[in-house]
């Protein structure tokens, strides 16, 4: 009789990972946190913990004593298809790991879940599978053209060909979130800061694949890293801004990681802190109040995931006529706004359903603008207050620093 | 040879006898944990990687691959030094005091309780030890021990509260008990059967209230039964069951520099 193989392998899944598994505690703090887990009426399988209970019993199963001495046992099919349900589930917002009591690094570890499973066939979620082709060969995830990528750059805006700043506009704020781009570059043309940018060179950031359990399809994260690291530093890059918070994570910390490299070879700054060193050195002239009463929603990739959290707020509260109020749950606790994680792409009614829950907590503050520091939560609120059918304004900080600045936004 | 602690002639339990218990639980501990150790060294080295053919778990790779993630810079914006995580997240348990004090309570009680009745016990056995040796000691082993039981009383009964604690919550919080499972009733049960067969077998030696009134004569097989259970809770059973956390996590949190 053949020896019976373990139903699942450890590919992607780090020594440390899968003591990690053993560290839980089941203490349940991840449960009251998890954004995606309250967002669907409590569905057990979402659970953080339940997730580390499932593969710990794989793991057992699989490479456990009772398995060495007995043979392993097998998992059906179905259960792990479940599992991979359960996993893409989740925005990897990190919140779980922010309270887990055990310390786990979440975060990474369904992310090497997604990736072990994808491996196997198994996964991804609905039409995430579509972000290899797409990124691989169109280099964005929205199918558009690569020579359209400064489509969108209005006649006023000058940008130089070379310079010490480089923006990096990401596929969102590239194609679809427009009054961003427009913001960001107005914003830096009416502060006299010369900067390039890298147009057709400019490539995904490759968020969208590592989040998803992807990344390992052609290495496409990998040359991604490459090609943008090499077309920056082309362009004389000493700093590079970035007004997109999962793009401004995956420079920070995938692109150094893909590349073996401790620190890329330039700065990566997000726009919000480039703003309020600014401001700190009083180079900032408004020349329009908004009186309005602002909140602040801190995009995961920015917050947890980097340690950005002060800067917006900075900004937010140096524009004059804001009256800046906060929601109950900010900075390392907050609320993510359910976009993430591919969950968009794969489950857009579960992100639209967070992002509802995440709008609530504004409209509790009684703001008239929910403001955030990236494109994709900007997209994922609006669309959270149209299903509410509520009236608040959704608008990102670099916008409102360009409307402070007396500049257009459209 | 007669072993001191609380079994006499009566019920002829030899130092050997005690010995052959304590080794019986550390050879099942030992056993689980190598299991465990290859099982976690199964896992990859690096991130993103996928294990060679045919590789089977090891030991060493899984030892190798934390002290590597403890010794690299993390990219985790809240990331300490090592020796404030060691001080404050491993052994003060401040994950768990930042979210919620009653838990932190009742583990830390458990933890300090435990740990130290642990230490203890291993103090009043290298004694007895050296005693069998011939070494001389300044004191004898009956002054050690009557030394010993203060501190035993005090950790004890912090023991107890942080295991009622425990016990309460999951019995009587809806959403802890609806959330239990066997893995979480196996570890509390031990926690309890050890801390109250404790207290059983000092009280029925000392004719204390907890003795429940039993003839002094059966303190023997009551301490006998409290030491069994204690090393197949406290050591033998640490890999199979949830009691593998009292490594992981620490282990865990180390690696990841205090957590997210």
């Amino acid at each position: 009789m053949a020896k019976r193989t373990p139903s699942i392998d450890t590919k992607n899944l780090t020594a440390v990972q899968l003591m990690e598994l053993d560290s839980c505690t089941r203490c349940g703090e991840c449960v009251k946190w998890c954004p995606t887990y309250a967002a669907t009426n409590q569905k057990p399988g979402l659970a953080p913990r339940d997730k580390i209970l499932r593969w710990r019993q794989y793991m057992n199963k699989s490479y456990g004593v009772k398995a060495k001495l007995f043979g392993p046992q097998e998992i059906p099919q179905a259960e792990l298809q479940e599992f991979k349900d359960d996993v893409h589930h989740c925005t990897t917002c990190g919140i779980c790991a922010t309270v887990c009591e055990s310390g786990i690094n979440t975060v990474e570890l369904w992310e090497a879940m997604r990736a072990n499973l994808v491996k196997k066939g198994i996964g991804p979620y609905g039409k995430q599978n579509m972000f290899p082709k797409l990124i691989g060969q169109y280099h964005n995830p929205y199918l558009k053209d690569q020579k359209d990528r400064l489509n969108w750059v209005p006649p006023d805006v000058k940008i130089a060909d070379k310079a010490d700043i480089v923006y990096f506009t990401g596929c969102t704020a590239g194609y679809n979130q427009l009054p961003l781009a427009f913001a960001t570059s107005r914003v830096l043309n009416k502060l006299g800061i010369p900067f390039a940018m890298l147009g057709e060179e400019e490539w995904c950031c490759g968020s969208a694949l590592i989040r998803t359990g992807q990344a390992h399809i052609d290495n496409v994260p990998l040359g991604i890293a490459k090609h943008n690291v090499e077309a920056l530093q082309k362009k004389g890059a000493k700093k590079v801004l970035f007004a997109c918070a999962g793009c401004f994570r995956a420079a920070s910390i995938d692109w150094p990681r893909a590349l073996g490299m401790k620190k890329l070879p330039f700065e990566v700054i997000h726009i919000t802190e480039f703003l309020a060193d600014l401001i700190k050195q009083g180079k900032i002239k408004w020349v329009k109040p908004i009186n309005k009463t602002v909140t602040y929603h801190d995009p995961c990739h920015l917050g947890r995931h980097v340690g950005v959290f002060d800067a917006p707020r900075y900004v937010l509260t140096h524009i004059p006529g804001i009256k800046f109020v906060e929601m109950d749950r900010i900075k390392d606790f907050q609320r993510c706004c359910g976009a993430g994680g591919g969950v968009k792409a794969g489950i857009p009614d579960l992100a639209v359903a967070v992002a509802e829950s995440r709008v609530k907590d504004a409209l509790g503050t009684d703001a008239e603008i929910l403001s955030s520091a990236c494109p994709f939560c900007k997209r994922n609120l609006s669309d959270g207050r149209d299903s509410l059918k509520v009236d608040i304004v959704v608008e990102d900080v670099i916008e409102l620093v360009a409307e402070a600045l007396g500049l257009e936004t459209k | 040879m007669e072993y001191f602690s609380g079994l006499s002639e009566f019920i002829k339990m030899t130092f050997a006898q005690a010995i052959i218990f304590a080794a019986i639980a550390i050879l099942i501990f030992l056993y689980g944990m190598i299991g465990a150790l290859q099982k976690w060294g199964s896992g990859v080295t690096g991130y993103g990687l996928e294990p060679q053919a045919g590789q089977k778990g090891s030991a060493i790779r899984f030892l190798k691959t934390w002290w590597s993630q403890v010794r690299e810079a993390s990219h985790a914006p809240h990331a300490k030094p090592l020796l404030e995580v060691l001080i404050f997240d491993v052994l003060f348990q401040r994950r768990i005091l930042k979210r919620s004090s009653l838990r932190w309570i009742m583990h830390f009680s458990i933890f300090a309780g435990w740990m130290t009745l642990f230490a203890l016990s291993g103090m009043m056995f290298t004694v007895e030890m050296i005693e069998k040796l011939g070494i001389e000691l300044p004191f004898t082993t009956a002054q050690f021990r009557d030394f010993l039981s203060f501190p035993n009383y005090i950790f004890g009964y912090l023991l107890l509260v942080g295991v009622l604690i425990a016990i309460v919550r999951r019995l009587f919080i809806t959403e802890v008990r609806e959330a239990s499972i066997m893995y979480d009733w196996i570890l509390l049960a031990g926690v309890f059967i050890i801390t109250i067969t404790g207290f059983w077998a000092d009280g029925i030696r000392n004719g204390l209230i907890w003795g429940l009134g039993l003839n002094p004569m059966t303190a023997p097989p009551a301490a006998l039964f409290h030491s069994v259970i204690s090393l197949l809770f406290c050591i033998a059973a640490v890999p199979y069951t949830k009691y593998i956390h009292v490594i992981a996590t620490p282990l865990a949190i180390l690696a990841n520099k205090g957590g997210e």
